[in-house]
């Protein structure tokens, strides 16, 4: 269980700090990924109960079962799909910026500024 | 009869969405239906918000659906519940009717632009996802719909892909936007860890039980932050003037104007609902002290831009700085304080989207015919629109708060509570917000539509028909909010406060003798008066008098050697090529009929606090890492705060 929430708050600082260090806007939407994946990871996390299984009635199923919360789970496949979205659109606008700009350096795309 | 209402919010959200699939596997031929079918959709929106005023408002329900029919188990919440309460129901009718105003405005506005099929999709995902944000009862169901929300407004911003500022603008929005989600949606998750329940009643109620602990209160400040990105909180306002900026004007006004009001409901619903803090005066003082902030720098930021749409988004950054400042009194424990700040907070919040999409659409319709929004080579445009004129002074007038348009009743509501509350300091820092904003909205009034005539102007036109329509139904929304206050809040405001704070018998008293009635009759009798001098009086007011006539010109003589010492000092102020502007104020009058430039007309303001101005200049760099470093940093301070003052 900790190391699940060491593990996730790990991948979202990790995530926060590509965003906030890295210029290479490629590295920004791979950051976007990583902090995806830590959010992902705490749900997860949060849904898992200690040697649990997954949570599907069966015929030959006693009532005694320890189930993993199947919500959490609901949840995290709808994150999984908006994060694939957020990469798939990012990549997208940076082949634009390319385009316009001729480099993917954030720190040289800054027209609009103050 | 009650199952025939419980049906209609889903029939609300889901036809935009619907219509939209539609339109998008629709032939590319069949465009007039693709548009018709875009405002019928929209307009069907409305009307079921419309069949809902009866039992919401008037009989003071509250709706419900559970999707699929999953309802309570055992007295816990399964399903997804969509429900509909005071308040959802008035920041649904803002998009909707913003949306069918919106929708109709770009049938001509974007008929120039390439791939307008697929603009009317993703514009009606947009609609669709607000409305199915307010008219919610889960907070998972919430984040989902503000991810279409920001993917569809992204998308939009980016519309024009041939314009550099589009792509740059939507960058730095999907960016701060997503980290914004981020939080909002590890908020949920670590309330889900306390709570096992994503209903906000269940939560609240359980919530309301505990104490704080350190995983709730790590929560609620990434709610917090993450609502503070979407309704452009300082400092995590640095995506919208660039995103309002580069969009469509027809996508900026709902941008700027309404989506702003769902991170606005997304922050009341989190305090007010989710933690019940009503009355928590730490967090109270939290939220008047960033509203302040947010109020000051966004008109100082505005006071210095010199583009129209810019402009007006750092003035929406300031105008919600009014409506957080109205929340964060409201929720001060007084109860008379609370709620005449919470009525005139969401008096400015409906107040907000009227003058603010009427401001935008003007924007939209000098971009629309001169193709640019640069205050400094606009000029001129009122004797060619004078329409267009008007429509804007009314917008100018009402958010710059002057009596008798909206925007005066709902600052005075401000004011008054600010002047009862703690710290009545807040109330002289706002009165000189509402002085800068008059400021630079006369600013961009001159550049745009007064002086001499733009040379690209002389053969515009007004704009078209379906484009003044919109314009003209909110500018009557902006005069008549201002003239039927007290309709306004005792039919509209008070039952959204008694559906947020759960309590019956709000009542308000407005300070002062202000009679919008008597003002209006006053400034009608002036103008007629007006008029009538003018027309009997001088008859050669407006007329042009050309240059070789004006002979009473008075010329200062100079000596060779003053005019010597003049160019030397002109020469060395090119020199110094960066700081020219600010050294020698030449305000464009080199010679008579010269322009005056939008930079110069503050001049005066801006040499004394320079280092302030230069200041938020630099800090606002452009640099989406900075603006990523901007929102962590706020959430670590808001996190420090609320462990210091709520677990300590």
């Amino acid at each position: 269980m900790i190391i699940g929430y060491i593990g996730a708050f790990g991948l979202i600082i990790i995530g926060l700090a590509i965003l906030i260090y890295k210029k290479n806007m490629i590295k920004m939407i791979l950051g976007l990924g990583v902090l995806d994946s830590g959010i992902n990871l705490l749900i997860i996390t949060i849904g898992y109960k200690v040697s649990g299984i997954a949570p599907i009635f069966t015929m030959d199923s006693k009532g005694v079962e320890v189930f993993v919360d199947p919500i959490p789970q609901a949840l995290t496949l709808t994150s999984i799909v908006i994060g694939a979205s957020v990469t798939a659109l990012a990549a997208a606008l940076v082949i634009k910026v390319k385009e316009h700009y001729g480099t993917i350096e954030s720190d040289k795309v800054r027209r609009l500024n103050g | 009869m009650t199952n025939y209402y419980n049906i209609i919010p889903v029939i609300t959200i889901l036809t935009p969405i619907f219509v939209a699939l539609v339109i998008s596997i629709i032939s590319n031929k069949m465009l007039k239906l693709k548009k018709a079918l875009a405002v019928l959709a929209t307009v069907i929106s409305l009307i079921g918000l419309i069949i809902l005023i009866n039992p919401i408002f008037i009989q003071g329900q509250t709706i419900s659906y559970w999707m699929g029919g999953w309802e309570f188990i055992k007295e816990v919440p399964i399903g997804i519940e969509i429900k509909v309460d005071a308040l959802s129901l008035l920041i649904g009718f803002i998009i909707s009717i913003s949306s069918v105003l919106s929708s109709i405005y770009s049938l001509k506005y974007m008929s120039k632009d390439k791939g307008i099929d697929k603009y009317y999709s993703i514009f009606l995902l947009l609609v669709s996802s607000m409305l199915g944000f307010v008219l919610t009862g889960d907070l998972f169901n919430m984040y989902v719909m503000l991810e279409i929300m920001t993917f569809a407004a992204i998308s939009l911003t980016a519309f024009r892909k041939d314009v550099y500022k589009s792509i740059e603008g939507a960058f730095k929005y999907l960016i701060i936007g997503s980290i914004g989600s981020s939080f909002i949606l590890i908020g949920t998750a670590l309330l889900y860890q306390q709570t096992a329940s994503l209903n906000i009643d269940k939560i609240s109620s359980i919530l309301w039980q505990r104490e704080f602990n350190g995983v709730t209160i790590l929560s609620l400040a990434m709610l917090l932050v993450g609502y503070a990105v979407k309704s452009f909180m300082v400092p995590c306002h640095t995506w919208p003037p660039d995103a309002h900026m580069a969009a469509p004007s027809s996508i900026s006004m709902i941008l700027s104007g309404v989506m702003s009001k769902t991170g606005v409901y997304g922050l009341i619903r989190v305090l007010f609902l989710v933690f019940g803090l009503l009355g928590n005066s730490s967090v109270a003082y939290l939220i008047l002290i960033w509203g302040t902030l947010t109020m000051v720098v966004g008109v100082v930021m505005a006071l210095i831009q010199n583009d129209f749409k810019r402009l007006l988004a750092f003035h929406s950054v300031s105008q919600i700085g009014y409506i957080i400042v109205g929340v964060g009194l409201g929720l001060f424990i007084n109860n008379p304080l609370s709620d005449l700040s919470l009525t005139g907070a969401f008096y400015h919040l409906i107040n907000h989207a009227a003058f603010k999409c009427l401001l935008f659409l003007c924007a939209g319709a000098v971009l629309y015919r001169v193709r640019t929004t640069n205050l400094n080579k606009l000029s001129g445009l009122g004797k060619k629109m004078p329409f267009t004129m008007v429509m804007f002074f009314i917008g100018a007038f009402s958010i710059s708060g002057l009596p008798p348009f909206n925007g005066f009743i709902s600052k005075w509501l401000i004011y008054q509570g600010e002047m009862e509350s703690p710290i009545p300091i807040v109330t002289v820092i706002a009165l000189v917000v509402s002085t800068l904003t008059l400021a630079s909205m006369i600013k961009v009034g001159h550049s745009v539509f007064f002086g001499p005539e733009m040379n690209e102007a002389k053969d515009i036109k007004e704009v078209p028909l379906s484009m003044k329509i919109p314009m003209v139904i909110l500018s009557a929304i902006c005069i008549i909010l201002g003239v039927i206050p007290n309709f306004v809040v005792t039919k509209i405001i008070y039952p959204v406060i008694e559906s947020i704070k759960h309590m019956h018998g709000v009542e308000i008293h407005f300070a002062g003798i202000y009679d919008p009635q008597i003002i209006v009759i006053l400034v009608l009798i002036v103008a007629g008066l007006f008029a009538i001098l003018l027309s009997v009086k001088n008859r050669h007011i407006g007329e042009v008098v050309s240059k070789e006539d004006n002979r009473l010109v008075e010329f200062e003589v100079y000596t060779d050697r003053e005019v010597q010492k003049i160019s030397e000092e002109r020469e060395y102020a090119m020199r110094v090529e960066e700081n020219y502007r600010n050294k020698f104020f030449i305000g464009g009058e080199d010679y008579d009929g010269e322009k005056l430039m939008a930079d110069d007309l503050y001049w005066g303001i801006k040499k004394p606090l320079k280092k302030v101005f230069d200041f938020l200049h630099k800090s606002h760099s452009g640099v989406a890492n900075d603006y990523v470093l901007w929102v962590v940093g706020t959430l670590a301070i808001i996190l420090v705060y609320l462990s210091v003052t709520l677990l300590l």
